[in-house]
């Protein structure tokens, strides 16, 4: 087991702010820490599982089609698990049923399938996927924790008040598109100035 | 000659989309009666927050409700273009002509903003109601909108007056 396969995509090769891929879905759901901690825990379910599934077939899958394979796999997988979500837990499909479609898309799910799942063993795939989910986690709930606190003046998850209002004006467009790529770009930033990435 | 190298990709490509249609289908006709019932269970625990202890029969896409018998009110689920695309909302009627309540069951506003027509606030509003004053303050009615988003407001307000108009027809 190399350790070090698990801890590369919390920092180094974080998908969004170090190989910066998934930003789709990124910018798109971080305007609320709720929001993120719903897509974190959807993407850690899918990612890890298919990129097994895909580590398990890798033999059987042709180098020219690998592609449209991976995909096939990635997307009925998803679907499958959210037809089985929605019909039998529909108060988990309320809070995740929104972001498994999002997933589906996610070029974090298919990069790691091209890039890793289908080279390597089934056990450093585990640890490389459950890496990226970290890293992928840590991300958004960073960028949505900023956008929330400085566009609304709190943070608010499932209904508890976490962080009482503290802005007696917040600038609103911190959670429309634009504080998106205004944090993003920020953040990207002190990582390379850091030289994290 | 076309070679075992050239079959063999299009092959498993083939399978594969085969057999995860295949999955596909059997969990689609597994799961679509449960889906269906875990809709209909969230319409009515919404309805419920409408009329707190009534029973509810479904008459063509109307609901008729009443408690021991007596009606208490009637509701239609409404659906409207929001400023994120479809808004589905639910208003509830009193038997005399009144709103009874409104309830969004699903809309795609923004965070914090124009996802705020959601909240009790602004939908509070609307009850006891009638046709008169349904509009917005800055459109000459009585209802106050959400700041920064007017055109989430007026989405609302449209589906109010529509389901109001239409249960006002319905139950004659």
């Amino acid at each position: 087991m190399k350790l070090q396969e698990f801890t590369k995509g919390i920092l180094r090769k974080n998908p969004v702010l170090g190989l910066v891929l998934g930003l789709c879905p990124t910018l798109a759901i971080t305007t609320r820490v709720e929001n993120a901690l719903g897509m974190s825990l959807a993407f850690t379910f899918v990612i890890v599982l298919s990129n097994l599934l895909i580590s398990l077939l890798k033999r059987f899958i042709p180098r020219d089609v690998r592609i449209p394979t991976f995909i096939v796999i990635i997307a009925s997988f998803v679907t499958i698990v959210e037809m089985l979500i929605h019909g039998y837990s529909p108060s988990l499909y309320e809070q995740l049923g929104i972001f498994l479609p999002l997933i589906t898309v996610n070029c974090i799910v298919l990069g790691r399938a091209e890039a890793f799942a289908s080279k390597r063993p089934v056990s450093e795939t585990l640890l490389d996927t459950l890496g990226m989910s970290v890293g992928f986690s840590l991300s958004i709930l960073v960028i949505s924790f900023l956008r929330e606190l400085f566009g609304t003046g709190k943070i608010v998850v499932f209904g508890h008040q976490v962080i009482p209002g503290i802005l007696s004006s917040p600038a609103v467009g911190m959670i429309l598109p634009p504080g998106a790529f205004l944090v993003m770009g920020i953040l990207l930033a002190l990582m390379k100035k850091a030289r994290v990435v | 000659m076309v070679g075992k190298e050239e079959v063999k990709p299009v092959a498993v490509l083939v399978i594969t989309c085969l057999v995860w249609g295949a999955l596909l289908g059997l969990t689609h006709s597994a799961t679509e009666k449960r889906i269906e019932e875990a809709e209909r269970a969230e319409l009515y625990r919404t309805l419920s927050q409408i009329f707190p202890s009534a029973q509810f029969t479904e008459e063509n896409g109307h609901y008729v409700c009443s408690e021991n018998g007596v009606v208490v009110g009637y509701a239609v689920e409404v659906e409207e273009r929001g400023y994120g695309g479809r808004m589905r909302v639910l208003v509830g009627m009193n038997p005399d002509g009144t709103v009874a309540g409104v309830r969004i069951l699903s809309h795609g506003e923004t965070p914090g903003l124009g996802a705020k027509v959601a909240e009790e606030d602004f939908l509070g509003q609307f009850r006891g109601k009638g046709l008169e004053g349904m509009a917005l303050k800055k459109d000459g009615g009585e209802i106050e909108g959400v700041t920064g988003a007017t055109i989430s407001s007026r989405a609302v307000v449209r589906a109010v007056r529509s389901g109001l108009e239409n249960l006002r027809g319905w139950a004659g």
